[in-house]
């Protein structure tokens, strides 16, 4: 009885605090200085921290305010945070979700505030739900810098067995960067075999263990292609175990190619032990992402899908590409 | 020579130490705790009070209420039950196999999302009872039976979707998750029977004894085992009810769904007053806990602090609790 005379007191205070708290200001100020809620899957690749720090410049540099939230991999948590967004009155929302289908109910969320929601870098499945997405061509920047690593192994005549780890296949980009391969590959059959593909769930572990157990099954595998830079020290470390690892130009060098563009790669580009790697343009795409935010605010409407073509790196352009690579920027600091 | 108004004025250290310990074993110093961070940040915390505020929050805290609840009935028999988030998913994925509008085995039927959660229930009391049989009947330590059903759970989960999402779910279903009403409502109920049911019951007060001593309560005719097995069902049984909740709330079934939970809900059981050591809990305890925890969590998102702060201050308060829990312990033990 004595602690439900507790509870029930506690729930008084609680609903008089409530009552006597403020109402909740809308997030702008009168002078068109908006607030914009960024709420973020993850922090744990370069890429997206890369990401991250090009939104809040953008941000910044337009006078405006950012709410940062990140959800650590969890999907109902993100969701949490993006209804704290709206509880708080944002102006905008700028949203990498953990996949494409978990974040509908975020956007509809989002839709229901009337507060406009911009996707960074991972569309949404298709719903009724309404939002706008800034993303990396992935297939066709796949195809274009996997069918360079072709062309460079036609140069070193024979037939090599090839290996791609492969995302998260509940990834959207992980899906077009793996059907970017194939259509690279295709056609091209007796210049290269593919005789492994690791799933890795964008997991450096199992990318890691993955790529020993291809090289022990397959030991004749001379070219690689990785759906992201960020597994690179796995192959690096399961190359260097096996005797593989050898820069270009020296015998017995396994041709490698990946995707995102981050310091690692800038990395063994620069030291001779990257072939290409297909660059997303990060900064393109946070400023893109702003002005969508600021283009649906004015009434207008922007492509619900806004694609960023990216570039492929390689050696023969480094020179010319690096300032334009963010993974050039992030090692240099 | 000490003047003796100064002595007089300051209170007796023995005073002081009573006052703690009585704080430290208060029923209710969660509560207060809830009550006063509350009061304390509402004043800074952008929104933190506001009406829609607390119903985001209130519906964020039932789904970790339920599984913290199965928790606690494991954590009373002393034992500890870490396939929680692994029966989460797999039940998540599995139930949205049942149901989803694309490849459901009863795609499109009136009654899909019914029988989904009806075999999300089935299947997670299932995996309690292996848990709690494997623990009883086995006698391997719960810690090892749990963590390597987690990761078994969890390949299956992986396995079952290869690593896909399910979407395309009745809205029907989705509305369990994402209405406060019916989400409560729900929770309110398992609640409200799972108090009486430790209160107010025989097996509750088997569930007490074979925690303080199994060894006693089994000579004294406790069926221990029985007790243990259903514990563990209970378990199984609360997680997969957060499943329905957390997979209506997205919209989805997730192979990795909860899969960071797990310290939240243990952390958030213990704070309560629930005893790592066994024999001491109560639901209503356990609400207590996951409020602060949802509170504290909630909090931080509103003042905008980095993912890094809000990590390191939440293991800061799952720390308190177990120092808590650890003193707590100390003081019943010297009380007896």
């Amino acid at each position: 009885m004595r602690f439900l005379r507790t509870t029930a007191l506690s729930l008084l205070v609680v609903l008089l605090v409530s009552a006597c708290g403020k109402p909740q200001p809308a997030a702008s100020d009168a002078g068109g200085k908006l607030t914009i809620g960024v709420a973020f899957e993850t922090l744990q690749t370069e890429y997206w921290v890369a990401g991250f720090e090009a939104i809040r410049h953008e941000l910044e540099a337009r006078g405006y305010t950012m709410l940062e939230a990140v959800a650590d991999g969890d999907a109902n948590r993100q969701l949490e945070q993006v209804k704290n967004f709206i509880t708080r009155k944002v102006d905008g929302i700028i949203l990498v979700p953990k996949d494409g289908q978990t974040c509908l109910p975020m956007i509809k969320a989002a839709n229901a505030a009337h507060i406009p929601i911009v996707l960074f870098n991972r569309p949404a499945e298709k719903s009724e739900a309404r939002s706008v997405a800034v993303v990396a061509d992935n297939f066709a920047l796949t195809r274009e810098t996997v069918a360079y690593l072709v062309g460079e192994a036609r140069k070193t005549g024979g037939k090599h067995e090839a290996m791609i780890l492969i995302g998260d296949l509940g990834d959207i980009n992980a899906v077009g960067r793996r059907d970017g391969f194939q259509a690279a590959i295709e056609g091209n059959e007796p210049v290269v075999e593919v005789v492994a593909r690791v799933p890795t769930e964008w997991s450096q572990e199992k990318a890691q263990a993955g790529v020993v157990n291809a090289l022990q099954a397959h030991p004749g595998i001379s070219f690689i292609f990785t759906s992201s830079d960020f597994l690179l020290p796995s192959i690096v470390s399961a190359l260097k175990s096996t005797g593989k690892y050898h820069k270009i130009g020296e015998p017995g060098h396994v041709l490698l190619a990946g995707f995102d563009g981050d310091a690692t790669a800038y990395a063994m580009l620069k030291d001779g032990y990257l072939d290409a790697t297909g660059v997303q343009d990060v900064y393109f795409e946070s400023r893109q992402a702003v002005q969508a935010i600021v283009d649906l605010r004015a009434g207008k409407s922007p492509p619900e899908l806004i694609l960023d073509p990216g570039f492929v790196i390689t050696q023969a352009n480094l020179a010319e590409k690096t300032p334009r690579m963010w993974g050039a920027r992030v090692g240099k600091k | 020579m000490a003047d003796p108004s100064h002595i007089a004025s300051r209170p007796a250290p023995g005073l002081i130490a009573s006052n703690l310990r009585r704080m430290a074993l208060s029923e209710h110093l969660v509560l207060w705790l809830c009550l006063v961070y509350f009061a304390v940040m509402a004043p800074f915390v952008p929104g933190f009070a506001s009406p829609e505020n607390l119903v985001n929050l209130f519906v964020a805290l039932l789904p970790l209420f339920l599984v913290a609840l199965g928790q606690t009935f494991v954590l009373i028999t002393g034992g500890i039950d870490l396939s929680v988030t692994s029966i989460i998913a797999l039940t998540s994925v599995v139930g949205a196999g049942v149901m989803n509008g694309h490849t459901g085995w009863l795609a499109g039927h009136p009654l899909a999302g019914l029988a989904a959660v009806l075999v999300m229930i089935a299947l997670g009391a299932g995996i309690g009872a292996l848990n709690g049989l494997a623990v009883t009947g086995l006698r391997m330590p719960a810690f090892i039976v749990t963590l390597t059903g987690m990761m078994f759970f969890s390949g299956l989960a992986v396995w079952f979707t290869q690593s896909k999402n399910i979407g395309n779910l009745p809205a029907s279903f989705n509305r369990l998750g994402g209405n406060p009403w019916l989400a409560g409502a729900i929770a309110g109920i398992v609640g409200i029977f799972a108090h009486r049911m430790l209160t107010r019951s025989l097996f509750g007060r088997w569930l007490f004894a074979t925690g303080h001593n199994a060894r006693a309560a089994f000579i004294s005719g406790v069926p221990v085992r029985g007790t243990t097995v259903v514990a563990y069902v209970v378990s199984g049984f609360c997680a997969a009810l957060a499943a329905v909740l957390y997979t209506g709330q997205a919209e989805t079934g997730s192979p990795v769904l909860g899969q960071r939970l797990l310290l939240d809900v243990i952390g958030a059981v213990v704070l309560g007053g629930t005893s790592l050591f066994g024999g001491r809990g109560r639901v209503l305890w356990t609400l207590c806990g996951v409020l602060f925890f949802k509170l504290v969590d909630n909090s931080l998102n509103l003042l905008n602090l980095s993912i890094f702060t809000i990590t390191m201050v939440k293991g800061g308060v799952i720390l308190f609790a177990a120092l808590l829990d650890a003193a707590r312990h100390r003081l019943t033990g010297r009380n007896a």
